[in-house]
């Protein structure tokens, strides 16, 4: 797990999209994150240089195709999420794991935001509360993927010192 | 100088950090700009639904992939569900048929002379439409409308408009095809409404859905003559839904003296998470081909299906 490839980028990613395309119903719906998104971030803080804003953007393109909602929604949202995530990426190494959870709550609220935030515009209702849970399973969910895909800062000198 | 700075910044990163090309607010800057022209195209021309209906269909192989783990555990369920349960089953079953069956010989007779009465009458005959049997795959991936997919699409006729119902009344209105699925949009979107009479009385109205799975009748006078719990159902002016079925029992009404208007809140009788199976109704296609016939083969069907049966159901 060292150097991530182009293909376990690409693969996790459609991984993500498979699940996002799950059918979903039941009590448990509320609670599903945005999978997609989650994956996206992950890549966005270890990988920059395989994952960036161009592949955010054709990920909220797909999402949005998926969701059957006014294309560029979710694509611009993603987009925001992915500049701000690039913008602190530098400083990740210097970041705590609870400041990485913390850091990855709010990119994950912003987007919510951003996507309530369109979709008022486009003549949809405020939503209850609940609209904002797929939060917490998505910070759980990213630390589910540092835990199994390998931490985001490779900080491998003083491991292997 | 500068070969100073240089060295000083390559312990401090990685190379490949700087070999990156466009720099991050430019890239976000272009995308933005994309992702808004996207909306502005999808939300104007409606050049993207032959798109959006080509991916869907692209990706039922993928959902059914997906589908496989659920549909596994429902059939492992099915196989070991105990023998009690199906015999207990069985029984309400039977009993539920044989009452049916006995409603059923009434109706018969009634029919014939409810035709008989009108033909008497010199008015039109009933509409019996047919009706194909679908199932719940999903609710929808946007949290923002109350809509389910049904694994019934353009391969199967199905049309936009087509009104959907279960074994209690009605549940809302096919708004978007797919070749091997449609989304049905609930009568409790906001984007739907929903011609209606009050049982008791024959009043006419217009239901509108509202969130938290409400019906919202708006522009009634305060002192119109409805009350708690009387029963809505479809008054069939709009030629999509039929007359007669079920929609809403009326639960809450709110008399502000100082509004002109009553405001009435009703809960469907439909219950859309309580079962997988719903009917889908043909259309009544005769009347709807005179009336309008530039709107049958339109591309877009949220778009025209929703404002159609607005107008509609005004007049």
């Amino acid at each position: 797990m060292r150097a991530p490839s182009l293909l376990s980028v690409y693969g996790t990613l459609f991984l993500a999209l498979l699940f996002q395309l799950f059918p979903w119903t039941g009590e448990g719906v509320i609670l599903r994150p945005d999978f997609m998104l989650v994956v996206l971030i992950y890549w966005l803080f270890r990988a920059p240089y395989l994952c960036n804003i161009g592949t955010a953007w054709v990920a909220g393109v797909l999402v949005d195709l998926a969701t059957g909602s006014l294309l560029g929604q979710y694509a611009l949202a993603f987009t925001l999420t992915a500049y701000i995530a690039l913008f602190f990426q530098r400083r990740l190494v210097l970041f705590s794991s609870f400041q990485l959870l913390f850091f990855t709550f709010g990119l994950l609220i912003f987007t919510r935001l951003t996507i309530l935030v369109l979709k008022l515009f486009s003549g949809n209702e405020i939503p209850n509360m609940h609209y904002f849970w797929p939060v917490i399973s998505g910070v759980l969910l990213l630390q589910l993927m540092r835990f199994f895909l390998g931490p985001i800062t490779q900080s491998t000198s003083n491991k292997a010192n | 100088m500068l070969k100073g700075v240089h060295q000083k910044l390559e312990t401090q990163q990685t190379p490949a950090f700087f070999v990156r090309g466009v720099s991050p607010f430019s890239r976000m800057v272009l995308f933005c700009a994309l992702s808004i022209i996207l909306m502005a195209v999808d939300a104007k021309l409606n050049y993207l639904s032959q798109i959006r209906q080509a991916f869907i269909g692209g990706l039922h192989p993928v959902e059914r992939i997906a589908d496989i783990p659920s549909e596994f555990i429902r059939e492992f369920k099915k196989y070991f569900s105990v023998h009690n349960q199906l015999v207990q089953e069985n029984y309400t079953l039977k009993q539920q048929a044989f009452e049916n069956a006995i409603k059923l010989q009434r109706l018969n007779t009634l029919e014939s002379e409810n035709t008989h009465l009108r033909s008497f009458l010199g008015g039109d005959m009933p509409i019996h439409p047919r009706a194909v049997l679908g199932d719940i795959s999903h609710t929808g991936r946007d949290p923002f409308r109350n809509v389910v997919i049904v694994n019934r699409g353009s391969q199967h006729n199905i049309q936009a408009g087509q009104a959907v119902v279960d074994a209690k009344g009605v549940l809302g209105q096919v708004t978007r095809i797919y070749p091997f699925s449609s989304e049905v949009t609930l009568i409790t979107d906001k984007n739907l409404s929903i011609p209606v009479q009050v049982e008791r009385n024959q009043l006419r109205a217009i239901a509108f859905g509202q969130s938290g799975n409400t019906l919202d009748i708006p522009y009634l006078p305060s002192d119109v003559d409805i009350k708690i719990g009387d029963k809505l159902v479809t008054s069939g002016i709009d030629g999509i839904y039929p007359a007669g079925l079920a929609v809403a029992t009326v639960t809450k009404i709110n008399q502000d003296p100082m509004s002109p208007f009553a405001k009435i809140i009703s809960t469907p009788t439909a219950q859309v998470s309580h079962h997988l199976q719903l009917l889908i109704l043909e259309l009544p296609e005769l009347k709807e081909v005179e009336r309008n016939p530039e709107e049958t083969d339109d591309d877009e069907p949220t778009t025209t299906t929703v404002k159609e049966a607005k107008p509609d159901a005004r007049t």
